[in-house]
């Protein structure tokens, strides 16, 4: 897989812009979020029949003989890109790590184990130490922000929350929608379990999306009325240094612009 | 209007229109000319009951129901003179004078009847001794009424009715008297839905959704567990495929009013007819049999359904623990925005000390 070069500091009319996403990866979360839109607006209705607006929801969204249509069409592209996505970091993981450590003679467990605990999305001490930083700052301790790398523990948690919501709802829902093929083999009673699995687990999704996910993305208020990082790719200076200050500190000084950092504020 | 003209004996409202010599269009049915006086729309009064009694008769719609080949005195044999006394109820079993064509006797809707009386809806038990809480039990009416006596707003936007090209089919051979239209009603009327699905649930739960019912029969609350089903939902979004309560607990062959206990071991709901009943060729036809398995009127009580309840215990705190977290967090940050200068530390000149 050839990736694109990315410039990891564009400028635009004189301000700093830094790279965050490359292409493939903001089109893997457009795929996410259309599904999941599409999901909830089509599944939510059933779980909350009971409420005025239920019926006008499934009525816009095509009535009771398409919106379930629509949620399996959703649910097998999410399910899809899901496999296709470990897929993918599994590659890049093989080609940029393993690789190297093959041609270098160095192919150990031990080693390959390192090399994964050391990839960015992968939790770390740092992150933990982040945390307790956050809460000394968010609880007046100290003045001074916490110093995210590249991913912070909170995107982290975004990260892998569907890694384990996708692995309860998806295949809960594929059964649920196959249930006649696969109760030739399932007790009955696994449909029930996974029914409220299904469900609630889904409610959880959508609540974090809304409330938790889009605050930090899109309701902040340096960020409302929306963050533009998942169009672009790139972050704001003000917002690389708010949010990625160790990463920012970082990038600038690779690139040879340490006299022009800015402090954290 | 006032209440009190409503209050004035019928009687007497009949002998006046009488004296007054108004003579209706008279239906060919209609022996006695009731339609004389009860085609009126104000026809009604308050009974001893003080319960409003109408006693209207749309002879448009009543031409269009299954009754219309039947005399009006069939039904309400008490009645032999005009003006009449107060009339009885009707008893759904009496013969009428319709021949029925296939056996040529007097038609009766007694084998329905006796249907329910064996089903568990029935008010005698095996041993023929009634019931305890007899009033429970329904009989004909609990259920159904003359299509006559719904709201006129029923029909409207609907495409009811008899189908002219679908008459004209049988016209074609059957070509003298009305012969083939009161047929093709007598038989498309029983392969229509009686009903919207949603009506069934709703008469059903007007005995199963009751509290004090469920308490009296020892049963569970099976009509809020229904609702929680698809099957449910989906007929509410206006669905006709989803089953109602009649689609799956009635045996394969049968009619709707031989409903039996679970208990009984040809009762459609028993366990061994389970994989049957929900593999019926409208609905899992291709599903494995243990698809009999799935409990369908699920609560969340901790003895009966303890995976249900603990499976919802356990996403009610991952939820609320997951959410509270977070919503704690946005505060405190949104706090920490709304008044940046406070502090618990002295300012020591230098807050970038640590450099992790």
């Amino acid at each position: 897989m050839s990736m694109p070069k990315y410039k990891k500091i564009c400028e635009r009319n004189g301000k700093r812009y830094f790279f965050r996403f490359s292409l493939h990866q903001r089109l893997q979360h457009v795929v996410v979020f259309t599904t999941v839109i599409t999901l909830s607006l089509t599944g939510f209705p059933l779980k909350y029949h009971d409420k005025a607006w239920a019926e006008p929801l499934i009525n816009f969204m095509g009535g009771i003989n398409v919106a379930p249509v629509l949620h399996h069409i959703a649910g097998s592209i999410l399910l899809g890109l899901f496999v296709y996505h470990t897929i993918y970091w599994i590659y890049l993981f093989y080609t940029r790590r393993v690789l190297p450590l093959k041609r270098a003679g160095d192919l150990t467990l031990g080693n390959v184990g390192r090399e994964f605990l050391n990839q960015p999305m992968i939790p770390n001490k740092k992150d933990f130490y982040d945390l307790i930083d956050m809460f000394r700052y968010l609880l007046y301790f100290t003045n001074r922000p916490p110093r995210y790398d590249r991913m912070s523990w909170k995107e982290k948690f975004d990260y892998y929350a569907p890694y384990w919501g996708i692995p309860v709802l998806g295949p809960a829902g594929f059964i649920l929608w196959w249930r006649d093929e696969f109760t030739h083999f399932l007790p009955g009673i696994v449909l029930n379990a996974l029914y409220i699995m299904h469900t609630d687990e889904a409610l959880l999704a959508a609540l974090f999306i809304f409330f938790v996910h889009w605050y930090n993305v899109h309701y902040a208020p340096e960020k409302f009325p929306l963050g533009t990082v998942f169009i672009t790719g790139y972050l704001s200076e003000d917002d690389m240094i708010h949010e990625h200050y160790a990463e920012y500190v970082k990038v600038m000084t690779e690139q040879g612009l340490q006299d022009e950092i800015k402090p954290q504020h | 209007m006032g209440k009190s003209f409503f209050k004035t004996r019928v009687v007497t409202l009949l002998a006046a229109l009488l004296l007054c010599g108004i003579a209706g269009a008279v239906n060919a049915e209609d022996e006695l000319d009731c339609l004389l006086c009860h085609k009126y729309r104000g026809l009604s009064r308050i009974d001893e009951n003080g319960k409003f009694r109408l006693f209207y008769i749309n002879e448009a719609i009543f031409k269009e129901g299954p009754h219309v080949r039947i005399k009006c005195a069939d039904c309400h044999q008490d009645i032999k003179k005009i003006p009449h006394d107060p009339a009885k109820k009707v008893e759904c079993t009496t013969e009428c004078h319709l021949i029925e064509p296939s056996g040529q006797k007097n038609f009766s809707h007694k084998p329905v009847s006796d249907l329910l009386a064996k089903s568990v809806h029935g008010k005698l038990d095996a041993d023929g001794k009634p019931k305890k809480d007899q009033q429970d039990y329904p009989g004909c009416k609990d259920c159904h009424e003359e299509p006559l006596y719904r709201p006129l707003s029923f029909f409207k936007g609907k495409s009811s009715g008899v189908s002219e090209r679908g008459l004209a089919r049988c016209q074609t051979c059957h070509r003298t008297g009305d012969f083939a239209e009161s047929f093709y009603k007598h038989v498309t009327s029983r392969l229509r839905k009686m009903r919207d699905p949603k009506e069934i649930v709703g008469i059903c739960a007007k005995c199963h959704g009751d509290k004090e019912f469920q308490q009296r029969h020892k049963l569970d609350d099976v009509v809020t567990s229904y609702k929680e089903t698809y099957h449910y939902k989906a007929l509410l979004f206006g669905s006709q495929e989803t089953p109602d309560c009649t689609d799956c607990h009635v045996v394969k062959g049968e009619g709707v009013h031989f409903i039996e206990s679970k208990k009984s071991p040809t009762s459609a709901s028993n366990k061994k007819n389970v994989p049957t009943t929900c593999r019926t060729s409208e609905c899992h036809e291709k599903a494995g049999e243990k698809l009999a398995g799935y409990q369908v009127h699920v609560t969340y009580d901790k003895d009966k359904y303890p995976l249900q309840h603990y499976m919802l215990v356990f996403f009610t705190w991952l939820t609320a623990g997951v959410l509270y977290f977070f919503l704690t967090l946005i505060f405190l940050e949104l706090l920490r925005r709304l008044f940046p200068h406070y502090s618990f530390v002295k300012p020591t000149g230098d807050d970038h000390h640590s450099s992790r």
